[in-house]
């Protein structure tokens, strides 16, 4: 019915393609010009090229197994927790009054701040970077889960009555396939922030990761290796994240 | 010979069909006039081009050929002599029922005093006095439409346009708001032309009645309505409605199928 | 009809934008909330009254709320104090203004140009993965020592949000509010600022929330990690010098000025959405 513009529609596929990869070569082209006014910025081949050869060090590859193994962990960790408190939230009104202040206020710390007062209880390895991990991956697949319960159409409910579903019948047949979108939304973000709240607890404190190869790499003016390491965590969370946001437009 | 209210001269619209498929022509070179102060209505199946027709008399579609005069003047562009009612609700959600009404007028430049006067006199008119101050989200769907007609009517266009204004609402509501806007419409003289699917709808409230084929859309049929000047919607029940009713129907029976079969296919 | 328009922009709504936009106005606690949000911190404080005083834990573990209360009014009386805050404060007032009217503009610029925008939609989304404090030391490199590299940084992470959520507000217009504009022969100006921008509103106010909220932890964490001043900065170096009563105070300071920024931004969006309840 809407005549005013017909063709508009069809979006052009070869556009944002051609788009997506000019904005990457700007990028690099963008590095390289920086890498000409400034010693302390390597080139993107020099970087590439410590990176590659940081690869043969077993201390790196140590650091690199740390890192990824606490992001990981801290992912699952956040993922269910925050998945379990959001399903009990969002079925629950009675909780949510209580509580939802609360989550609203929490979400918006900056709590990377609590780190210091983690690191007497789970000391320097993996324990206190992976609370920090799981409090960073938590709190977007709680809401986004919270919001996805409570959103779902009433009439599935009924639908679920009708056929004397069981509980069990209804969170797996019903509950679970509802919310797929805002939990796919949640575990992309609890990815990503997984990973950042390590990181960034490695810059702050910790005995191994690349979070403090990039900090040790830049006090001791190894320059390459710290843009090399950049690189690879951006290349990580990038692909990762791009990987999830293309699954989660998919699903219908 | 005084100048027709509106006058549309072989007005033709086509459209360029994605992929391989033939143009759609929704308009075919429809020729007509309304009088000034006269109220149309154009009744036809989904999809044969009506609301493409209002917009190219709004100046929101350019024709693809044929031209359309208001008082004999043309329309190059969306155009003020025109006010349009819409379909889907137009209020604005973040506005008062007063602020929506003077909305238009303040794009258009109406003088601020003026303004207030004229909001205040399309309120009363429509029917929504006590309810300045209330936000659409606290409206029924019907009460939004007539602070959509009292915006529209605030402009004081000399040709209303209205693109099935009713069709979200329920049938009460529609037949009785649609002999309201023929009630408003005594006193302020616009010339109209009203679109709608609705055969009774188009009789209540008109003059004349078009009849408007599927694609391509032409003018087959116009029907004078010949009911009492002040009718109101008790009107639906007499014999002489029905004749005219199914004097449309007659006509319009075989397009609707056209048009069922083709949007179906 | 209507109803029907109204559904179909949610789904979009929530692909892009995180998730604390997808409430659109936020509801505020009502009282219940606040008595057992309240009750709740209350329960807090007695737990860490009760278990400091039963020594379940050690005073450099967590120390005693009477302690951490000495340090924070001696910290008060300090010119330092006052200077740390003013600098975090400055950082997180430049990079919300700067990621506000940056985000803004962005978010225009993708409305207008929709291949523009899907071609850096995914980019910009993947930058919440990206720990901005990796480009730290890249920002000294190029502007040196000071407070601008912090600056810079927590705009990029308040702009992003403000931008998605500027589009999508841009893009879920209902075409009939865009029609009116036309119709009554509105400039471009004229339809932004009297149609799109107002019907984008929550959206708009979503994204100044989330801005505002990401430029203080940005700014927060960059300080805490690396920077030289602020109140991020004064946590780490009253952690290395082991101070932890102090340092303990300057954190609950960090989440009071949290709690206040957030709340009042709330405020703010709810203020400016009043009786669109229904959009």
């Amino acid at each position: 019915m809407t005549t005013l513009s017909p063709a508009r529609r069809a979006s052009a596929p070869p556009a944002v393609a051609i788009g997506s990869v000019l904005v990457l070569l700007a990028a690099a082209i963008l590095w390289w010009l920086l890498s000409r006014l400034t010693f302390a910025i390597p080139t993107p081949a020099a970087s590439v090229r410590a990176l590659v050869h940081s690869f043969g060090d077993p201390d790196y590859l140590d650091d690199l197994r740390v890192t990824g193994i606490a992001a990981l962990s801290a992912f699952a960790i956040g993922t269910i927790v925050g998945g379990l408190i959001g399903i009990g939230l969002g079925l629950s009104r009675r909780a949510r009054t209580l509580f939802e202040p609360m989550v609203i206020g929490l979400n918006g710390l900056p709590k990377i701040v609590l780190y210091p007062m983690l690191l007497p209880v789970f000391h320097l390895g993996y324990g206190s970077k992976m609370v920090m991990g799981v409090l960073f991956a938590l709190f977007p697949v709680l809401i986004n889960v919270e919001a996805g319960v409570r959103e779902i159409p009433q009439i599935y409910g009924k639908l679920a009555r009708s056929l004397q579903a069981s509980r069990r019948q209804y969170a797996t047949m019903i509950l679970l396939p509802a919310i797929r979108r805002p939990l796919l939304t949640g575990v992309r973000l609890a990815v990503s922030l997984a990973m950042v709240g390590v990181v960034l607890s490695e810059f702050f404190a910790t005995d191994k990761g690349l979070g403090r190869v990039v900090l040790s790499a830049y006090s001791a003016g190894e320059y390459a290796t710290m843009m090399g390491t950049i690189l690879l965590l951006l290349i990580v969370s990038f692909v990762v994240s791009f990987a999830l946001w293309e699954l989660e437009r998919r699903v219908r | 010979m005084a100048t027709a209210g509106l006058k549309l001269d072989g007005v033709t619209v086509r459209f360029d069909a994605n992929g391989d498929d033939e143009p759609v022509t929704a308009v075919d070179g429809i020729t007509h006039e309304i009088g000034e102060h006269r109220f149309v209505s154009i009744v036809g199946p989904s999809g044969c081009g009506k609301s493409t027709l209002l917009n190219v008399v709004a100046g929101l579609q350019r024709p693809t050929s044929g031209t359309v005069e208001i008082n004999g003047a043309r329309v190059t562009g969306p155009d003020r002599r025109t006010g349009m009612v819409f379909q889907e609700d137009s209020t604005l959600p973040w506005k008062t029922v007063t602020e929506n009404v003077v909305f238009g007028m303040r794009v258009l430049g109406v003088p601020k005093g003026e303004r207030a006067a004229r909001a205040r006199e399309m309120v009363e008119l429509v029917g929504l006095q006590g309810f300045e101050s209330a936000y659409p989200s606290m409206l029924s769907g019907g009460m939004r439409q007539r602070v959509a007609l009292a915006r529209t009517l605030a402009q004081r266009p000399s040709v209303l346009l209205m693109d099935e204004p009713f069709a979200a609402l329920d049938q009460q509501t529609r037949l009785l708001l649609g002999a309201e806007v023929r009630r408003i419409w005594g006193q302020t003289q616009q010339t109209v032309l009203f679109v709608t699917h609705d055969m009774s709808e188009a009789l209540l409230m008109s003059q004349q009645v078009w009849v408007m084929s599927y694609r391509p859309g032409r003018i087959i049929d116009v029907i004078d309505v010949d009911l009492p000047d002040d009718r109101d919607a008790g009107v639906v029940s007499t014999p002489r409605f029905n004749d005219l009713r199914n004097r449309i129907w007659e006509s319009l029976q075989k397009e609707a199928m056209r048009g069922f079969m083709a949007e179906s296919a | 009809m209507t109803a029907r328009v109204r559904e179909a922009v949610r789904p979009a709504a929530a692909e892009t934008v995180p998730p604390a936009a997808r409430r659109r106005a936020v509801r505020l606690p009502g009282p219940a909330g606040a008595w057992s949000t309240a009750g709740l911190v209350v329960l807090a404080v007695v737990v860490w009254i009760a278990g400091s005083a039963a020594s379940l834990w050690s005073e450099a573990t967590l120390p005693k709320p009477g302690s951490v209360w000495t340090a924070f009014t001696a910290a008060v009386r300090t010119g330092q104090f006052w200077a740390d805050c003013g600098s975090t404060v400055w950082e997180v007032g430049m990079a919300f203004a700067g990621g506000a009217v940056l985000g803004l503009v962005v978010g225009i610029v993708f409305w207008k140009a929709p291949t523009a925008g899907k071609i850096f939609e995914p980019y910009l989304v993947s930058f919440y993965a990206v720990p901005m404090v990796l480009f730290y030391p890249v920002m000294i490199v190029i502007v040196g020592i000071n407070q601008w590299p912090v600056v810079i940084l927590s705009t990029v992470m308040a702009f992003i949000p403000m931008a998605l959520n500027t589009w999508v507000g841009l893009r879920g217009i209902r075409p009939v509010h865009l029609k009116l504009a036309r119709s009554l022969g509105c400039g471009r100006r004229q339809t932004l600022l009297h149609i799109a921008l107002p019907a984008a509103a929550p959206f708009l106010l979503a994204g100044l929330r989330l801005a505002g909220v990401y430029a203080l932890i940005g700014a927060i964490a960059m300080e805490f990690t690396t920077a030289s001043s602020g109140i991020g900065h004064r946590i780490r170096y009253l952690y290395e010098s082991f101070d932890n009563a102090t340092m303990v105070a300057y954190i609950l300071v960090v989440f009071v000025i949290s709690l206040a920024l957030t709340s009042a931004l709330a405020l703010l969006e709810r203020a400016l959405l009043k009786g669109r309840s229904g959009s």
